[in-house]
């Protein structure tokens, strides 16, 4: 089976991820997009691992997992406090910060 | 593009400027650093000593200077008694950067040229500390004010010493600090902080041109010292040397007030009058001079470079000349003739051998008659309550006398009567002027006539005429720590000449800038320095006719109504009305500069301002608050720094 | 297929690699710490704990710098790799360490700052608390205080370690992680202005993701076009490809994004300003300083070893980019009312200052070794490194009821107020802008000749032409505090404890001495050579 269907689908993956945290305005939400973006990067990593016929790759995926895993705590904690202050979750509301 | 070709003829003779060559220190000179030190002490002591220095603080600051003056001039006698080749002299103190294949050492260099400089600094400088030590006895930041100075004193001679062009910028920027410093002493005058911040920001400007030229010194040459960029001129390309003269022209317009950086002189005169004496007189303006005739090395491969120092100082002359007449502020006439003194200098110095000496020597007049001008302005407006409009002034001869007498010296040495300092100086300019080409010739003998008729008006409506003194004003003479150095500045701004006897300066100044190369002129000499004297004597007449003791009515009538503006106004409105009588086309050429500088130069720096200023705002504007906003400038920088690459591979 | 009786277990150099070891030691530490000492005891122990790890790792970090192998005499290049070719221990490695580590033991110092604050820390005594609350003032009547502060730093400073040392695109994006998730929680734990620090947090959080997404997709490009996440891999792989390589240039260009967003280049600074504001002003200390230092050190390694072949694809983006970062950075600052917001623009533009190095791309000429783009880039980055935290530590210290007053028109006149203070933080904008005798001089200089030697000249004289607009902003910062009349209400200048002033001591002395002597600095810069491969 060919790499590169994997690959193009890793793509749309990826830009579907970025257009997310473009369009969407709920904070949970546009981590979520962050997330898919970093799950096409783990499609790629484990499609060309299997091209170059090494385990590298895969081995890679694992390590973004747990780091994604990690960002989710942080991220989590932030997005929550942030909207026990403000009563929301939209990324738009909070603009006081700027110029 | 005759100017072209004939400031280009040294080159094709084969010859290259002259080479640094200098020997290590011994004896006396090796106490050259303490010439630095002792007023790099005083400010030390001065500045972090606080108030507890109060009360001695004005005295070490005198001190130092005039210490550091004794020591220079031991040294320049020993100079003296030493044959030409040996004249160069160098002491090494650290090593400031070394970095494999390039190194600064912070070095001093004395030589010829430095060491007239060192006397010029030390030895006006000194007096002028003296003069501060009266003028600015009421003042409860007195100390201060002598830290400030004695730090400007240090970095100026950091400037003239160094024997590297980054330590040369070390000075600069030095000055350049000191004098802003100064111009903003008093502060709590909203002008005066702003001057100071034009000050600064358009010696930044100048800079630039200095830190560009010391980059591609380092990049042509690996290193920056006069010595190797010296060795190393002849070996490179003219385009080379052309790029490194514009660049250092710019560093010298921005430091030395000239077109087209020349806007902040005029408001520098917001600082106290003991600093526009030293620093915007004397000294620190004078800086773009030195490094003119400091790197003849490099402008003796780059006859483009050369011409536009000439031009440039061609037009400021006549710009400056122009300015001075139009001012009331007695201040700002003499910074507008210092602009125009140091544009002759600049002409000169752009002539090449021809004219470095005479530059040089009319640098040094100038910096005895300016100051002795500018701190008898001081001393007038000591007498007056620190009014600086020339308007309400008049008959002050006889109020005080002694201020009088040393301003005149300083007047007729300024128009070039003959006899005085400044004669000979600025003959020698014109002369050498008319031998490179006619046109520089009659630009310059323009404006010594220029000269004579403002400085003549200067002169008339302070210390002649009627009285137009305001009510509360009770003129007198100042005490004697300001009128002695008055004195000694008018000896010398009539015996300067003396420098000049049986050509010493120029053989002086051989082992830097070469022997003179003298052009013959048109005319014997002796009839062009009648024409210059006749031309002087136009000015003046000129002058006398317009604000002479007989024009005093049209000028006090509308100022003794009242102090108020409307009458001020209404003053110029009669003066208007005299100078369209009296000399309409000239009024209109004024007019006119006036406008291009306001307008066309100043304006340009201004709108460059605004322009910076108002991206600024509307840029600002882009970073609106929401991260959303923020994610898509970086998907589209991504998106870019892609293309950007495939697109340079593919292309 | 792999049995287990063919297993060898890595081998790690620990000797080489124990600063790195002991940071995330005393990290570990300073969290059982939080766990099992009682309350009144965590602040004494934790700055402790902190400060005494960086300490031992620093002066470990010289022996490691001492006991460095000389691999190539030529390109002074010394060093080796280690833990199974993952990292590599060269010369800007060390140099590296050794900044990170006194700049982020000079944030500690801030960071444990407590008079300011009536005997509490700058940071939220609860982060759970909402602002305004009962609940957050019963913590901080209770003195209750986030002493995880100091953890969270040290996990950071570990992450800022590994960053430059890898030699493994996985394992530098695993850094990349470790030092920016602590960062993300630090900058919303401010105990004054809780909503601005938690916007700052949530921006910076979601920008930082969203970056290091892209740093991971190039990571992905790069695996498929070389077969390996090595350094050295890569570089051969390069070396060997002809033409153009759609995954190798969408992976410069991708990891590129992730980098520079990190240093705060344009046009991926949009985050600087807000975060910076926003943070606490300790926690804007550090990051101004630190993360810089780190980002700077690993862009070099990626772009000069992995991608050294390829250079002449990314320069011209790196030139532009620069331009971008100079001009945004100068630019902007000139209209900002906010002293803090100011810096942080002023940072802009600095990155900016050291990309022109960064892009001149020059590694000296054969046999003598002059001022390359490494040493330029590193000797910049610890000067700059001194003066920006000098410069916000004395932020700290102006303030009135409402906690640090950075509005410039409150600092009008406090050359009158507090002269010394207003004068210190005079000379670190001079130093900024480069005023000879000051360490920015030294730095500015020594980065635009590498840039120039490398023939990057036009880009030299955008910056120095960027550096004199940059000087308008600086001396208007000067003009407002001594040539101004203060407004109504004056700023008080707080009298901090000993740990502030000596911060703003020790950096304001290493900005003279970096301007006056540069010299040892300049030279160990110089000893830090190439990178090793």
């Amino acid at each position: 089976m060919n790499t590169e269907h994997y690959l193009t689908l890793s793509a749309l993956l990826f830009t579907i991820g970025a257009t997310g945290v473009l369009v969407r305005r709920n904070a949970i939400v546009v981590f979520m997009s962050v997330e898919l973006m970093l799950n096409a990067t783990n499609l790629a990593f484990v499609s060309f691992s299997r091209a170059h016929g090494q385990l590298d790759g895969q081995v890679a995926a694992f390590f973004v997992m747990v780091v994604a895993a990690a960002e989710v705590v942080v991220g989590l904690a932030i997005i929550v406090a942030i909207f026990r202050s403000r009563r929301s979750a939209s990324v738009d509301d909070a603009s006081l910060l700027k110029y | 593009m005759s100017p072209l070709a004939l400031s280009g003829t040294p080159l094709a003779s084969g010859e290259a400027g002259v080479p640094v060559v200098p020997t290590a220190v011994d004896g006396v000179f090796s106490l050259l650093w303490l010439v630095v030190a002792l007023p790099a002490l005083g400010a030390l002591v001065l500045l972090v000593g606080g108030r507890r220095t109060d009360r001695w603080g004005h005295l070490l600051g005198c001190a130092m200077p005039i210490g550091s003056f004794l020591l220079a001039l031991v040294m320049f006698v020993q100079l003296l008694g030493r044959d030409h080749e040996d004249r160069q002299v160098a002491q090494t103190l650290w090593t400031w950067l070394d970095v494999g294949d390039y190194t600064v050492q912070m070095g001093l260099l004395f030589d010829p040229l430095s060491a007239l400089f060192v006397l010029l600094i030390t030895g006006v400088g000194s007096l002028i500390h003296i003069y501060s030590v009266g003028y600015m006895a009421h003042d409860d930041r007195r100390r201060r004010f002598f830290g400030y100075l004695n730090l400007f004193v240090t970095a100026m001679l950091v400037l003239v010493l160094a024997d590297d062009y980054l330590a040369v910028f070390l000075g600069w920027e030095g000055v350049g600090l000191a004098s802003y410093l100064l111009i903003g002493f008093w502060a709590h005058k909203d002008s005066a902080a702003t001057a100071a911040n034009k000050a600064f920001v358009v010696n930044r400007v100048g800079d630039l041109g200095m830190s560009l030229a010391v980059m591609l010194m380092v990049a042509t040459f690996g290193t920056s010292s006069f010595v190797g960029v010296s060795a190393g001129m002849p070996e490179t390309s003219e385009a080379v040397a052309t790029v490194l003269g514009l660049l250092l022209l710019l560093a010298a317009c921005g430091k030395s007030a000239q077109v087209p950086l020349q806007s902040w002189l005029l408001d520098a005169m917001e600082g106290p009058t003991p600093v526009s004496a030293l620093i915007h007189a004397a000294t620190m303006v004078t800086a773009g001079v030195y490094l003119v005739v400091r790197s003849n090395f490099v402008y003796e491969l780059a006859p483009v470079a050369q011409t536009a120092v000439v031009i440039v100082g061609l037009v400021t002359l006549l710009v400056g000349a122009v300015i001075g007449c139009a001012k009331d502020d007695i201040k700002k006439a003499l910074a507008g003739s210092t602009m125009s003194q140091i544009g002759y200098m600049m002409l000169a110095a752009g002539i090449g051998p021809a004219g470095y000496a005479f530059a040089i020597f009319h640098l040094l007049t100038h910096g005895f008659f300016k100051a002795n001008m500018f701190l008898g302005a001081g001393s007038v407006m000591h007498a007056t309550n620190d009014d600086v409009d020339m308007r309400h002034y008049g008959a002050l001869r006889k109020a005080a006398p002694i201020t009088f007498a040393t301003f005149a010296f300083g007047y007729l040495a300024i128009i070039g009567f003959p006899g005085f300092s400044g004669f000979f100086s600025k003959d020698h300019i014109i002369e050498a002027a008319f031998g490179e080409n006619w046109v520089y010739g009659v630009g310059a003998l323009l404006g010594a006539g220029i000269t004579a008729f403002y400085m003549t008006r200067v002169m008339l409506m302070t210390f002649f005429g009627e009285r137009r003194w305001r009510p509360d004003v009770h003129p007198h003479e100042s005490p004697a720590v300001m009128t002695t150095p008055l004195v000694v500045l008018a000896a010398g701004s009539l015996v300067g000449g003396v420098l000049i006897l049986g050509d010493w300066i120029v053989e002086w100044l051989e082992p830097v800038v070469g022997p003179e190369e003298h052009h013959e002129l048109f005319v014997p000499a002796i009839v062009l320095t009648g024409l210059i004297v006749l031309t002087v004597l136009a000015g003046v007449a000129v002058a006398w006719s317009r604000y002479g003791p007989s024009q005093t009515i049209a000028d006090t009538a509308p100022t003794r109504v009242s102090a108020a503006t409307r009458a001020a106004r209404a003053d110029l409105y009669g003066d208007a009305l005299n100078e369209a009588v009296f000399m309409r086309p000239g009024q209109k050429l004024t007019a006119a500069l006036v406008y291009v500088d306001d307008v066309l130069i100043d304006g340009t720096v201004n709108a460059l301002a605004a322009l910076v200023g108002g991206t600024s705002g509307t840029a600002r504007r882009l970073q609106t608050g929401f991260v959303r906003s923020y994610a898509l400038t970086m998907l589209g920088g991504a998106l870019l720094a892609i293309a950007a690459t495939l697109a340079v591979t593919l292309s | 297929m792999i049995l287990l009786a063919e297993f060898e277990s890595p081998k790690v150099e620990y000797a080489t690699i124990s600063p790195l070891l002991i940071v995330v030691g005393a990290a570990i530490l300073g969290v059982l710490v939080e766990a099992f000492v009682p309350r009144a005891w965590r602040y004494p122990v934790q700055v402790g704990v902190a400060a005494l790890g960086l300490l031992i790792a620093l002066a470990d970090t010289v022996r490691v710098g001492l006991a460095l192998d000389t691999l190539d005499a030529g390109l002074l290049a010394r060093g080796s790799l280690a833990v199974e070719n993952s990292m590599v221990v060269d010369g800007p490695t060390v140099f590296l360490w050794g900044t990170l580590l006194v700049m982020s033991l000079i944030s500690v110092l801030l960071f444990a700052e407590r008079r300011l604050e009536g005997g509490l820390t700058s940071f939220a005594g609860q982060a759970a608390a909402l602002p305004g609350t009962d609940a957050e003032r019963e913590a901080s009547t209770r003195g209750i205080e986030h002493t995880e502060v100091f953890p969270l730093l040290l996990f950071a400073v570990t992450g800022m370690l590994l960053f430059p040392a890898s030699n493994d695109l996985l394992l530098m994006f695993v850094a990349l992680e470790v030092l920016s998730l602590p960062l993300y929680l630090l900058c919303g734990l401010a105990r004054r202005r809780r909503l601005l620090s938690q916007e700052a947090a949530m921006k910076y959080f979601l920008l930082g993701a969203f970056s290091s997404a892209f740093f991971l997709y190039g990571v992905a490009l790069i695996y498929g076009f070389a077969g390996s996440f090595e350094l050295a891999d890569i570089d051969a792989a390069v070396s060997a490809s002809s033409g153009a390589n759609a995954y190798l240039l969408g992976g410069i260009g991708l990891m590129a994004v992730g980098l520079l967003f990190k240093v705060g280049a344009a046009p991926f600074h949009a985050w600087t300003p807000d975060v910076y504001q926003g943070a606490p002003t300790a926690v804007t200390a550090f990051m101004a300083a630190c993360t810089k230092i780190a980002a700077f050190g690993a862009l070099m390694r990626v772009f000069y070893v992995a991608f050294g072949g390829a250079s002449w694809d990314w320069r011209p983006l790196m030139w532009v980019v620069a331009i971008l970062t100079m001009v945004v950075g100068s630019v902007i600052a000139i209209t900002q009312t906010d002293v803090k917001r100011m810096l942080a623009y002023s940072s802009i533009a600095h990155a900016g200052f050291v990309l022109v190095g960064f892009a001149g791309v020059y590694a000296g000429t054969g046999d003598v070794v002059g001022v390359t783009s490494v040493s330029s880039v590193l000797f910049y980055l610890a000067a700059y490194g001194f003066s920006t935290i000098g410069a916000f530590a004395i932020i700290t210290l102006v303030r009135d009821a409402g906690g640090e007053t950075t509005a410039l028109s409150r600092w009008a006149g406090l050359g009158r107020e507090a002269p010394v203070l207003a004068g210190t933080f005079a000379f670190f904008l001079l130093a900024f802008a480069g005023i000879p005798l000051t360490s920015g001089f030294i730095g500015k200089w020594a980065v635009f000749a590498a840039a120039w030697a490398g023939g990057a000249w036009p880009l030299v004289v955008v910056a120095v032409v960027m550096s004199a607009v940059a000087a308008f902003f600086y001396v208007r910062v000067i003009v407002a505090m001594f040539f101004s009349d203060p407004v109504d209400i004056k700023p008080a200048v707080a009298v901090p404890s000993i740990l502030t002033t000596g911060v703003i001591t020790v950096t304001a002395l290493a900005t003279v001495a970096l301007g006056v002597v540069p010299g040892p600095v300049l030279d160990l810069a110089q000893q830090a050579g190439a990178f090793v491969r």
